[in-house]
């Protein structure tokens, strides 16, 4: 057989140019027929004689002996490798080739064992990709811009599969795709991700979906390819955010600086969701970027409340229920990322208190909602004084029903209506002197004598400064108004029912207002466009302790209804601000004692490192504790004897029963 | 000491009745001895009536101004302090006949002479690493005059310092002292912050500070110190 193979050897090599191939698939599929034929007649050898004397069977000595022949001929084993090489290498530029021919031949090389495949043609088949891919991608990167490029590569990555499916073995797939990955991308990356004008960043800024996706599902194959995006990404949206956080432009508009926030939130949910597959990784990527700068700004937690005020003032006002709910749970997700959650919760208590006592909430249905979202993320705690306040709000309504009820004499006058606060619940605020007009003064007497005496052993103190009053007014041309007020201002106002005209001594003297207040509630009445329902001299735009003031008969306004005076929460001062921290401040001491009181007396003696941390981990929900503060609240239970350092290892403490 | 200085009597009376002649070599010193102790005791208990104030029945602040003179040694000497340590004197100021007993008898002395004599070596003693701390503790102890007292005003812990830790610790003491008296954080010092300033002493290099450990178990008063000699010098 040995010469007979020699033969089509050379008959072989004889053929030119493109029959090469042809002809040796003729020979192939004919050697192949004539090795059937052969084993056939030598089936009883090949069943019998050769096992047991463990000789190569016919059909096996006949591949070998093709192989050896034919394939590892000189003249045929490079030519064969150039040829088919040349054929991939054609079809790669774009040219049309005999695809079932490389199948045959391919598959010849692959019957003929695997180590002919790889060793004779695969191997080489690698390295030339590899090459070509790389002269190709470096001359995409000097030309393309970022999206184009991985489009390209995306569409080489698919003729490869492709080709493989077509003529190659399919174990080959993996090997080419891992050649492709590698020259087109791997290599490629940092200059990819970073590329001017369409890089990573420039894709998240545009929202360009399709791209984002391509770059996410190519890099996904090479190693550190998603690191790479999720790095560029994280260090991007930190950026933005630290800027939007710190510019001082945003920072006068709350409001518009918590809308900000949730408008960059959805966007890179977004991005996640429609690009990056919901990665789960990403998703915490973008929690750590917010977490880092949401807390950059100290206010932040206080911007929320008031974004939520608004919102529950007006912002929400015609919304549908399921809406409504969307826009809490958004705001909640912000929520989560504060560090200092207690802050947020002396500013929401207070404006809430507010908008409570203001009436000016737009749902019930959705303060309650965020109370509950709040008792989930925060525990019972966290939300039992608000909810009391809500209680007191209700109960208030009863006692008032009750009065009325039990004094039907009291209709006629004016209507009072009384909200009770339990101490404790409601921000404390200072109450304050203040003369009600002696109308007032004896509808409060009968209500003080009514509630007490359903309600023994209680004090009730009134809070001037919290309060409002509708009042129905007649100027000087006839013109009918209801003016809404603050209590200040009633009593104020009241008095020009006996007086033409009183200066502010009078005034401070009559209703023993305090000066700033008096000063602020003068002006609102006195000063501004639109509510000057007062008339003063001179027309400055302070308040002197001589002024003089008048009822402004000129008054006009296009409403029926004026208001003036209202108790909108608004963005703190800097002294409220400070005088709100430091409260906050103080209400952290006793967390922080309490916290290390609980862990030392569970674990008796600890060192200091790990009771810092400790401290750190239980307290961390509500806020971030400052090690030296910690450390001061260790030093003052120490000297109250609650612990005492070891004598010999003074980093230990001990828990002294 | 009558009662102690009898039962010394008895046991050299009963030797001296039952031992044979040989013996009575032995017996006359013993009775020369228990003698002497009983010279002794009865040396310092007068050493004692000559300061003390009779009808306190204790040597007040006079008596110990009045005794340091006559030892010829400064009222604000470290030695007297350490005198009151050995002495185990639980009010600073005073000193009770069984204090005063206890401490001289402690020193082996019983004139003046030897008192003076034992002080240079009391100092060697306090001084000791093994008593040392214990000494520093009391030394703040000493200072708490009122019942239920805390803390040391700041005024005294820096004489204090300057007095027990001065000799050894000179820099240091002068830098802390001077942070002291600027400092506004606190207005006494506790029985924590003051062990804290000698551990400083024994631990930290001075004045670099370069092992320095904030987040280490000191008090926070030292690590204001530490960041405001830092910043003094320049560097941080």
């Amino acid at each position: 057989m040995t010469s007979h193979l020699k033969e089509i050897s050379k008959s072989i090599e004889a053929a030119q140019g493109e029959s090469f191939l042809e002809e040796l698939n003729r020979k192939w599929n004919d050697h192949n027929k004539a090795l059937q034929m052969i084993r056939d007649i030598l089936m009883y050898m090949d069943r019998t004689y050769i096992p047991s004397n463990h000789k190569t069977p016919v059909h096996e000595l006949g591949l070998n002996l093709w192989r050896d022949n034919i394939i590892h001929s000189s003249k045929i084993q490079s030519r064969l490798l150039n040829t088919l090489l040349e054929l991939v290498h054609r079809e790669r530029t774009g040219e049309v080739i005999d695809r079932g021919l490389m199948r045959n031949i391919i598959k010849m090389l692959m019957d003929l064992g695997s180590a002919v495949y790889q060793e004779d043609f695969e191997k080489h088949f690698l390295e030339v990709s590899a090459e070509f891919y790389k002269v190709e991608s470096q001359k995409f990167i000097e030309c393309c811009d970022c999206g184009e490029y991985l489009k390209k590569a995306e569409k080489r990555l698919n003729e490869e599969i492709e080709r493989v499916t077509h003529y190659l073995d399919a174990k080959s797939e993996i090997k080419i795709t891992s050649v492709v990955e590698k020259e087109m991308i791997a290599n490629h990356m940092p200059r990819l991700v970073h590329m001017e004008n369409s890089g990573l960043v420039n894709m998240l800024l545009d929202d360009k979906y399709e791209d984002l996706g391509r770059m996410y599902n190519l890099f996904r194959r090479v190693p550190n390819g998603l690191l790479t995006i999720r790095e560029v990404m994280t260090s991007h949206l930190r950026e933005t955010g630290k800027q939007l956080v710190t510019d001082p432009e945003r920072l006068k508009d709350p409001v518009e600086f918590v809308q900000r926030l949730l408008d960059e939130k959805d966007k890179y949910d977004s991005i996640i969701n429609k690009a990056f597959s919901n990665d789960k990784t990403f998703q915490n990527a973008l929690t750590n970027s917010f977490e880092y700068f949401i807390n950059l700004n100290a206010r932040s937690p206080e911007f929320i409340s008031l974004f939520v005020d608004d919102k529950l003032r007006k912002g929400l006002k015609g919304v549908s229920e399921e809406d409504v709910e969307i826009i809490l749970d958004k705001v909640m997700m912000l929520f989560r990322y504060l560090q200092e959650k207690d802050v947020f919760e002396k500013y929401y208590k207070q404006h809430l208190a507010k908008r409570l006592l203001s009436g000016k909430t737009v749902s019930d249905d959705a303060e309650r909602s965020l109370i509950v979202k709040l008792k989930t993320e925060c525990g019972y705690q966290f939300t039992s004084k608000l909810e009391g306040m809500f209680t007191d709000m209700k109960t208030s309504q009863d006692t008032m029903q009750g009065f009325y009820a039990s004094h039907p004499e009291l209709g006629e006058g004016p209507t009072l209506v009384v909200q009770v606060l339990t101490t404790g619940s409601w921000p404390t605020q200072p109450s304050s002197t203040c003369n009600l007009p002696s109308e007032m003064s004896a509808l409060c007497e009968k209500f003080r004598s009514y509630y007490l005496g359903t309600h023994t052993g209680r004090r009730l103190s009134w809070q001037t400064n919290m309060g409002n009053a509708d009042m129905k007014a007649t100027f000087g041309k006839g013109q009918k108004h209801e003016l809404n007020v603050s209590t200040y201002q009633m009593c104020v106002l009241m008095l020009f029912n006996n007086a033409e005209r009183l200066n502010y001594k009078e005034i401070e003297q009559a209703t023993e207002i305090p000066a700033p207040e008096l000063k602020r509630c003068l002006q609102s009445m006195a000063c501004v466009k639109g509510k000057n329902v007062l008339r003063k001299e001179p027309m400055s735009k302070d308040i002197g302790e001589e002024d003089a003031f008048f009822v402004n008969d000129k008054f006009s306004s296009k409403f029926y209804k004026v208001k003036i005076g209202t108790v909108v929460a608004q963005k703190e001062s800097e002294p409220e601000k400070q005088e709100t921290r430091q409260r906050v401040e103080e209400d952290r001491k006793p967390q922080i004692e309490a916290a290390l009181v609980r862990i030392m007396k569970s674990r008796r003696v600890l060192d200091h490192n790990n009771l810092i941390s400790e401290v750190t981990k239980q307290l961390q929900q509500r806020f971030l504790p400052n090690p030296t503060e910690i450390k001061k609240r260790i030093e003052s239970l120490i000297e109250r004897d609650f612990l005492e350092r070891d004598n010999v290892d003074r980093k230990l403490y001990r828990y002294l029963a | 000491m009558p009662r102690a200085s009898k039962r010394k009597a008895a046991p050299a009376s009963s030797s001296s009745v039952t031992a044979p002649p040989p013996d009575q070599s032995r017996s006359r010193t013993a009775k020369a001895t228990s003698k002497t102790r009983l010279k002794e005791s009865d040396q310092i208990d007068n050493l004692f009536d000559t300061y003390a104030n009779s009808s306190l029945g204790q040597i007040d602040p006079e008596g110990i101004e009045t005794l340091c003179s006559d030892m010829k040694v400064e009222y604000t000497d470290v030695r007297i302090l350490m005198l009151a340590w050995k002495m185990k004197a639980q009010r600073q100021g005073y000193f009770t006949k069984d204090e005063w007993q206890a401490g001289m008898k402690a020193l082996k002395a019983n004139t003046l002479l030897k008192l003076v004599k034992a002080l240079s070596e009391l100092k060697k003693e306090a001084e000791a690493p093994q008593n040392f701390e214990d000494f520093y503790s009391f030394a703040f102890k000493y200072c708490l005059t009122e019942e239920k007292q805390k803390g040391v005003d700041i005024e005294s812990t820096c004489e204090l310092l300057k007095i027990v830790l001065g000799y050894q610790f000179r820099s240091q003491v002068d830098s802390l002292v001077e942070y002291l008296k600027v400092q506004k954080d606190y207005k006494v010092i506790n029985k924590d912050q003051w062990m804290g300033f000698l551990r400083f002493c024994k631990e930290i290099s001075f004045p670099d500070m370069a092992n320095y450990d904030e987040n280490q178990a000191w008090p926070l008063i030292l690590d204001n110190f530490v960041d405001w000699k830092k910043q003094k010098s320049g560097g941080r």
